[in-house]
């Protein structure tokens, strides 16, 4: 039996560590996240472009500034954020935790699964990618795991779906 | 078997027109009447009568209803037809009602919960009130059947109406704890500010007065409307809870007691002084809580002291006695986000119900039954992150959640995974009653819980991870292993005797 010691930090995205086997999202859903961000950029210094090109001022010039750095300032987050995302399968439950600035951790048990949802957007299916969500009879509960390859996704819908059949209740 | 479908009482669409019609009046409101003037007001509304009328008799030839095996269908509409089909196993609670009018023709309204209706699903309006009464036990006692096989021959034992009512409200003691509230303090000014400005004014026209005190009734007459609602309240405990309460439109509810999702205590800050409180009860399907609607939460008591509480919320959750549930408050570096009333923050795990409490001035306290949680979230933001706090949600399928506000981020953990292995275990005893747990495989014997949760707050934000998670169902062999255990705590439970501390109980 380990005995608590200072050198384990607790930190909100490991709870428990070492005994839960948290399983990251794809890497990919980086590129997607990132693909977001440039394509909002660019909209956004489009149109601060097309004012200045109307009206010539500097104001136009330091919103493109601010545009700039806000865009670097979210794909950073955007890395952070994918990186951040996290899912692990217990016997009973699925844990989610997703967050940088508000932190989220849920604990879903199988057994309250009311459907899974299987989603891919366009941008995601180019890249192989498809969303995951648990619902429950909780409008709160919100278990949703993005970035999971097909197969991945389509095993952990079926295992969800498995054990979730056999424990058919009510409510 | 098909039974045959059958029709609404042929009452129903003069009934829903008279409803439709009123609102019809009351949409034209005072101004349309000043100005049109009083023949032509009563020209359009009688053509919308007809109108309505027509259509609610149409309405009514489409509908019919008729249980087929475990389902209730209900078919209408004429243009668009939709035909609807409620599985009974998935029946949360059962209302008959009976508005002015269908209580004057004798009529009522069977209104049944269902999980995932926005509103109250499928009303079947207007029934004779021996057709309704009969109705629903029929799909009380089918969707019992299809819940609890263990709990046979409930179909059978209805609420006897001569047994006394475990509960009663007095009604004086309902006027005045409606008096109590803050819109009734306020009427008086209300009303001096309406004359002070008519008498400074100068000017009395009808049409200003009416207007004024049909914009005063919107916002002061609530506490009258809970007077109506909540008259005569009587509560019965049977196999199931039978609320009665109404003056103008009498309410008969019937909620399984396995249907009950979130137990709400409120002690009002006016009540103080009498020393009430109410309870609400949440079941699913009657979505998130709107307030000062009368639809959302249920009265499970609209009034009442300490001990009448303690007798409800024991007939609601069996097993929980509010009085002895133990709560402790978040730690103390918590006040930066709340400076005031931190002390009534807190939360505990009890028996068979998970606690949490808040409000410095309405004071209130949430019971969530881990065998009815849907799932457990931790939350924790930028500020609390700085302060090493954390949220513990736990979330039910009524709309509220039972949270744990503000607490050292490792309890927080303890306090999360607690729930999920308590949950796991209530609804493993409900599935299967009477079976224990599963024998722990290996070292799920070896949890030291006193260790995954320090007695001061204070103390390093470390964790022992193997005693902090029970990594099978059968650790949970340290909570207790019925689904209703009482007050008395199991010797091995940790986190009742060693940490949670009592309350302060007057």
């Amino acid at each position: 039996m380990n005995e608590p010691s200072a050198s384990i930090a607790v930190d909100a995205l490991e709870p428990w560590p070492g005994t839960v086997a948290w399983r990251p999202v794809s890497p990919r859903l980086i590129v997607v996240h990132l693909i977001g961000v440039a394509a909002w950029t660019v909209a956004l210094l489009g149109g601060l472009l097309a004012g200045y090109l109307i009206v010539r001022g500097s104001p136009w010039l330091w919103g493109m500034a601010a545009v700039v750095v806000l865009g670097v300032w979210r794909a950073v987050v955007a890395v952070r954020a994918v990186r951040a995302w996290g899912y692990a399968e217990r016997d009973k439950d699925l844990l989610v935790r997703h967050g940088l600035v508000v932190r989220h951790l849920s604990i879903v048990p199988y057994a309250r699964m009311q459907y899974v949802d299987v989603t891919a957007g366009p941008l995601e299916r180019a890249f192989g990618l498809a969303t995951v969500q648990l619902h429950t009879a909780a409008a709160a509960s919100n278990a949703r795991v993005p970035g999971l390859p097909p197969d991945e996704a389509s095993r952990l819908r079926d295992r969800l779906t498995a054990l979730g059949e056999d424990r058919a209740e009510g409510l | 078997m098909v039974e045959a479908r059958q029709r609404l009482h042929p009452l129903s669409p003069l009934l829903k027109g008279a409803k439709s019609i009123a609102v019809i009046a009351a949409a034209l409101s005072w101004n349309t009447l000043g100005r049109v003037g009083a023949t032509d007001f009563a020209l359009i509304v009688l053509g919308l009568a007809v109108a309505v009328g027509i259509f609610s008799a149409i309405g009514w030839w489409n509908t019919g209803y008729h249980v087929v095996g475990r389902e209730l269908r209900i078919a209408e509409g004429l243009v668009w037809r939709r035909n609807r089909a409620i599985p009974l196993d998935r029946l949360q609670a059962v209302e008959v009602r009976r508005p002015l009018l269908a209580q004057i023709s004798g009529l009522a309204e069977l209104r049944l919960e269902v999980v995932g209706g926005s509103k109250t699903e499928a009303p079947l309006a207007f029934l004779t009130v021996r057709d309704a009464t009969a109705l629903r036990e029929r799909l009380l006692s089918l969707s019992a059947r299809a819940v609890s096989p263990a709990v046979p021959g409930t179909a059978t034992d209805a609420p006897a109406v001569a047994e006394p009512p475990l509960f009663q409200v007095r009604n004086r003691d309902l006027l005045i704890s409606q008096l109590l509230t803050p819109q009734a303090f306020f009427l008086p000014f209300g009303v001096a500010w309406v004359i002070t400005q008519f008498v400074m004014e100068g000017t009395w026209t009808f049409i200003g007065i009416a207007s004024t005190v049909t914009a005063m009734a919107g916002v002061l007459l609530q506490p009258i409307r809970r007077v109506l609602r909540d008259w005569d309240f009587r509560l019965f405990r049977g196999e199931r809870l039978v609320v009665n309460y109404g003056l103008l439109e009498t309410r008969n509810q019937v909620v399984p007691p396995h249907r009950v999702q979130t137990v709400r205590i409120t002690w009002p800050l006016l009540w103080r002084s009498k020393r009430w409180l109410h309870l609400t009860l949440d079941v699913a399907g009657m979505s998130g809580p709107e307030p000062g609607d009368d639809r959302g939460s249920d009265r499970l008591m609209p009034v009442g002291d300490l001990t009448q509480a303690r007798t409800l919320v024991a007939a609601a959750l069996p097993g929980v006695d509010i009085a002895g549930l133990a709560t402790s408050p978040p730690p103390l570096r918590a006040r930066w986000l709340h400076p005031f009333g931190l002390r009534f923050y807190g939360a505990g795990l009890a028996g068979a119900v998970f606690v949490s409490r808040s409000g410095r001035l309405t004071r209130e306290m949430t019971l969530v039954p881990y065998a009815r949680m849907q799932s457990v979230r931790i939350v924790q933001g930028p500020l609390q992150r700085r302060l090493g706090l954390a949220t513990v949600y736990a979330d039910t399928a009524g709309g509220r959640a039972g949270e744990a506000r503000d607490r050292d981020l490792t309890e927080a953990y303890a306090i999360a995974d607690q729930l999920a292995a308590r949950a796991r275990q209530a609804r493993a005893a409900l599935v299967s009653p009477g079976s224990a747990p599963p024998a722990s495989p290996g070292s799920a014997g070896t949890v030291t819980p006193s260790s995954a949760l320090p007695a001061s707050p204070g103390s390093a934000g470390t964790v022992t991870p193997s005693s902090a998670l029970p990594a099978s169902p059968g650790s949970a062999g340290t909570v207790s292993p019925g689904f209703v255990p009482s007050e008395a705590k199991p010797p091995g439970d940790p986190v009742d005797e060693t940490y949670w501390q009592r309350p302060e109980q007057s």
